[in-house]
């Protein structure tokens, strides 16, 4: 929305912005030339420049009369005359999915108010494009406990420190930790909190489903969040990391799509030669019993030892069956 | 005069006139084109693009009164003027933070909001964050238009020729699904986009889908739940430290008993099951397949073949 710039504008995004405006100025007679200025997104100038368009634009004659009237006082503007453009141009397929997906992602944010000024402007919203919004569009972001998430945004948004209970997947085992929360998103289906973690004395992603509880401290955050955003730090290898290159079938490339890795090699036999960071002894152990025959390990730092990970983990879990 | 003006010019001659104007009366009526007929022609051809892009519709109508029949253009009012939805401010301030948080980038939301008013409170987009990116995918566009349109819908999936009424789309574990009635099954089907296979086109008139009898569970399937056999009810035991993120990941619809020492048996339609498969490793030995005997046996079957894969 703060893009500007008028003069790399093309004819077509001027022509955009004015068959938007143009109808705008008609519906708030006298509006300040500052406010329409803010309100489209333009410089004063860009604004004067786009204006000085639409002065020769109307029907043919094109007399005086058959122009679009505008009408100067100080800093007000009014438009006459353009009852062709009295109305703007209706919004675009792509443009109605974007405004319904956004607005009914932000109302699926546990906490969102269900009655508040954006449940109104989506049903407004769905009524004039004459879509039943409920049957048509519906955007999840992801699940979390409500409580948590409400409690996570109030710390990120008052910058307070919390105690939580987390669940390591890739470990397979439950801590304690205060983090100092910087900054809630939703990648992929969950929600993520990006923190300063206490315990770990560094920064962490935290999946927020698998945190077990929060408790607010009420203590202010004594670690501010950095000037970064948080993709940034997701795709950085959160902690140290061991690493294992395996060959993969080529029905299992998907784990090279999937996972972080370091590098990766592809063949022409279809297959790929991957070396993913591992993070953690159980995240291995899922990834080689769901793999099976399609993995090989290839390298490792104990290449011998790395080879029993997953048939290890596979006889484990089958002696609960057979136990 | 300004290729602008002319755009400007232009528009606003069709949407006034009420009879379809030949090429000739716009060459003669519409100031800025060139007078030569061929320069005004190319001139011409490119500023129906231009329009097209900017999605104006441009509708093509038979001259009145003309022997040869000759082709006109103009403007439908009530295709092209967007409805007033009486957005107050408030509202109108809402959306536009709804699209600085949830962001689905190239979809034009900018001008979206300029067509609804623009920006109604500059302060809502200081210190908005993006709090999620939805990832688009080509056939959103396609699939939407086509519901809005009730046209409907051809394209490949799983390797098979499907013939699609849309009902709805649904953005839930990360990726987009489309609802509909398969029309080469007779049965209400859920697509993964990512999974379609080539380009989504619109099949016949619009008005001619089918919507649903009664209002459709945007219910998103999980991965194993997914495709065309009827599901196997499978048990599954989870351990008591894992069961409160089974419950998670099953949702309120699977049905569950719990066990004194805490641990809870799901019962899980399957249809996948080699997805099924690969969501009960993530418990390794926290879990268990009670039932159905053969799905049991399946599982322990590849648990041998991995325990035994040795050395590879």
């Amino acid at each position: 929305m703060s893009q500007r710039g008028n003069k790399k504008a093309t004819a077509q995004d001027r022509m955009k912005r004015l068959l938007a405006m143009v109808p705008w100025i008609v519906a708030n007679p006298g509006v300040r030339l500052s406010e329409l200025a803010e309100r489209f997104g333009l410089t004063e100038a860009e604004l004067a420049e786009d204006i000085d368009v639409v002065f020769m634009v109307g029907l043919p004659p094109y007399t005086p009369d058959a122009l679009i009237d505008f009408t100067f006082d100080e800093d007000r503007i009014w438009i006459r005359y353009a009852d062709f453009f009295a109305r703007p141009l209706k919004l675009t397929p792509a443009q109605a999915l974007a405004l319904l997906a956004s607005s009914d992602g932000l109302m699926s944010v546990p906490g969102s108010d269900p009655d508040g000024p954006l449940a109104r402007a989506l049903d407004k919203l769905g009524s004039a494009l004459g879509v039943d919004v409920d049957a048509t569009v519906d955007v999840h972001l992801g699940s979390a406990a409500p409580e948590n998430l409400a409690l996570l945004r109030t710390a990120v948004a008052e910058k307070t420190d919390v105690d939580i209970v987390y669940y390591s997947h890739g470990r397979d085992e439950r801590s304690a930790r205060r983090i100092s929360p910087w900054r809630l998103n939703a990648a992929g289906g969950y929600w993520y909190v990006q923190s300063w973690c206490h315990r770990a004395e560094g920064e962490r992603l935290f999946r927020v489903d698998r945190i077990e509880s929060v408790t607010a401290t009420g203590e202010a955050s004594s670690h501010p969040a950095p000037v970064e955003d948080a993709e940034a730090v997701m795709f950085r290898a959160a902690e140290a990391h061991d690493s294992i290159t395996l060959r993969l079938d080529s029905e299992a490339r998907w784990v090279a799509e999937t996972y972080p890795y370091e590098s990766v090699d592809h063949h022409d036999d279809g297959s790929v030669t991957v070396t993913l960071r591992v993070s953690g002894r159980p995240w291995l152990e899922r990834l080689l019993v769901r793999l099976g025959p399609l993995a090989t390990v290839v390298d490792a730092a104990d290449v011998a030892e790395a080879k029993e990970i997953g048939p290890a983990a596979a006889l484990r879990m089958l002696q609960r069956y057979e136990g | 005069m300004s290729k602008l003006e002319r755009l400007l010019n232009l528009t606003a001659v069709l949407l006034e006139t009420t009879q379809p104007l030949s090429a000739n009366q716009i060459h003669e009526r519409i100031e800025g084109y060139p007078e030569a007929f061929d320069s005004f022609r190319r001139a011409f051809e490119r500023d129906k693009d231009d329009l097209r892009v900017l999605g104006v519709p441009l509708a093509i109508e038979r001259v009145p009164g003309m022997d040869p029949p000759l082709d006109g253009y103009r403007i439908r009012p009530e295709e092209y003027y967007l409805p007033d939805p009486g957005l107050e401010p408030d509202e109108l301030a809402a959306i536009h933070l709804a699209s600085l948080t949830v962001k689905l980038d190239g979809f034009g939301d900018r001008e979206a909001l300029w067509k609804l008013g623009g920006i109604s409170d500059v302060d809502v987009s200081r210190g908005a964050e993006a709090v999620a990116n939805l990832p688009t995918d080509p056939a959103l566009v396609p699939i939407f238009a086509a519901i809005t349109d009730k046209r409907r819908l051809a394209f490949t999936y799983n390797g098979a020729e499907r013939s699609i009424d849309p009902w709805r789309i649904d953005f839930h574990r990360g990726r987009w699904y489309l609802t509909g009635l398969d029309h080469t099954r007779g049965e209400e089907r859920q697509f993964r986009l990512d999974r379609i296979e080539g380009e989504v086109q619109p099949e016949g008139e619009a008005g001619v889908a089918q919507r649903p009898e009664a209002p459709v569970s945007g219910r998103r399937l999980p991965s194993w739940e997914i495709g065309d056999e009827a599901p196997t009810m499978v048990d599954l035991l989870v351990d008591g430290s894992h069961a409160a993120w089974a419950a998670q990941q099953f949702g309120p619809d699977v049905e569950f008993v719990e066990h004194a020492d805490g641990s809870i048996t799901f019962t899980v339609p399957v249809v996948m099951r080699h997805a099924f498969r690969s969501f009960v490793i993530d418990f390794l030995d926290h879990a268990e397949i009670v039932g159905p005997p053969d799905m049991r046996e399946e599982f322990m079957d590849w648990l041998r073949t991995v325990a035994t894969g040795g050395s590879r």
